[in-house]
């Protein structure tokens, strides 16, 4: 007969079986999970939407319109000397996981600037995000329609 | 796909002492999010992304990207740089499956 307390014990057997296995046979067994463009800025930046002071210091170069979600080519700059920038983060808000890059800067670089090719999975607003050495956060962002997604 | 990891960058020719120019560079890298499905067998393709890209002068660090799987497939890069002399850029980049690559390219400031 079994008790209830059997089946426990073989449950447990089993999650733990779970945690074990190699990382590729785990993630397929989890769908993926939506983070919130909030709680990316929180693991990256330390704090939400809230704590960022938008700046039209920052300018992001974007399409208004991008055909394919797949290939958006994104480009950033800023008119802050760079040494007083540590880094710049960029994020698309409808993504799976928000956070795009990250781009550490130093006084080798002569100019914040950064472009790249980013993947939109819907219409959302591109973020960039500009970390002074002061801890200090500058927000810009701009909205890019989507006509087809490119997140799969 | 033996050509994952490929790079190329391109600079300008000629730079003058004290000018900012770009690096522009591409990867050849399939950039897999992990939650794209492969269509034939609906298996999940694992994720499969650059994570890390360092750019250093004579051996002295200049720029460092962290990337996540939102940057598009065969991914496109441009920084900016400031010229003080001539010497060697180089270009460290790594993916999530521990593949590591490195490419050098010649800065001639005159």
């Amino acid at each position: 007969m079994i008790t209830r307390r059997d089946l426990f014990k073989v449950a447990g057997v089993g999650a733990v079986a779970l945690t074990v296995a190699p990382g590729m046979v785990r993630e397929s067994f989890g769908a993926p999970k939506k983070i919130s463009i909030d709680d990316a800025l929180k693991e990256h930046l330390g704090t939400g939407l809230s704590g960022l002071k938008e700046s039209n210091l920052i300018h992001i170069k974007a399409p208004t319109i991008a055909e394919s979600g797949a290939n958006v080519p994104v480009q950033v700059s800023a008119n802050i000397p760079v040494d007083q920038v540590e880094a710049l983060y960029i994020f698309a808000d409808a993504n799976f996981n928000p956070w795009v890059a990250t781009v550490e800067f130093t006084p080798m670089n002569g100019e914040v600037f950064f472009a790249t090719r980013i993947k939109l999975a819907k219409t959302s607003p591109v973020r960039a995000v500009v970390k002074m050495k002061d801890g200090s956060l500058l927000a810009a962002s701009k909205e890019v329609k989507v006509t087809v997604g490119g997140c799969g | 796909m033996a050509r994952i990891g490929r790079a190329i960058v391109r600079v300008p020719r000629r730079i003058s002492k004290g000018q900012v120019f770009k690096v522009q560079m591409v990867i050849t890298h399939p950039m897999e999010t992990g939650f794209r499905k492969d269509k034939k067998t609906g298996k999940v393709i694992p994720a499969h992304y650059i994570t890390k890209v360092e750019f250093l002068f004579n051996g002295k660090k200049v720029t460092t990207l962290h990337t996540g799987a939102g940057v598009s497939k065969n991914p496109y890069f441009a920084v900016k740089m400031k010229a003080t002399e001539s010497g060697t850029l180089t270009i460290k980049y790594e993916d999530n499956k521990g593949g590591k690559w490195s490419k050098e390219v010649k800065i001639n400031v005159s």
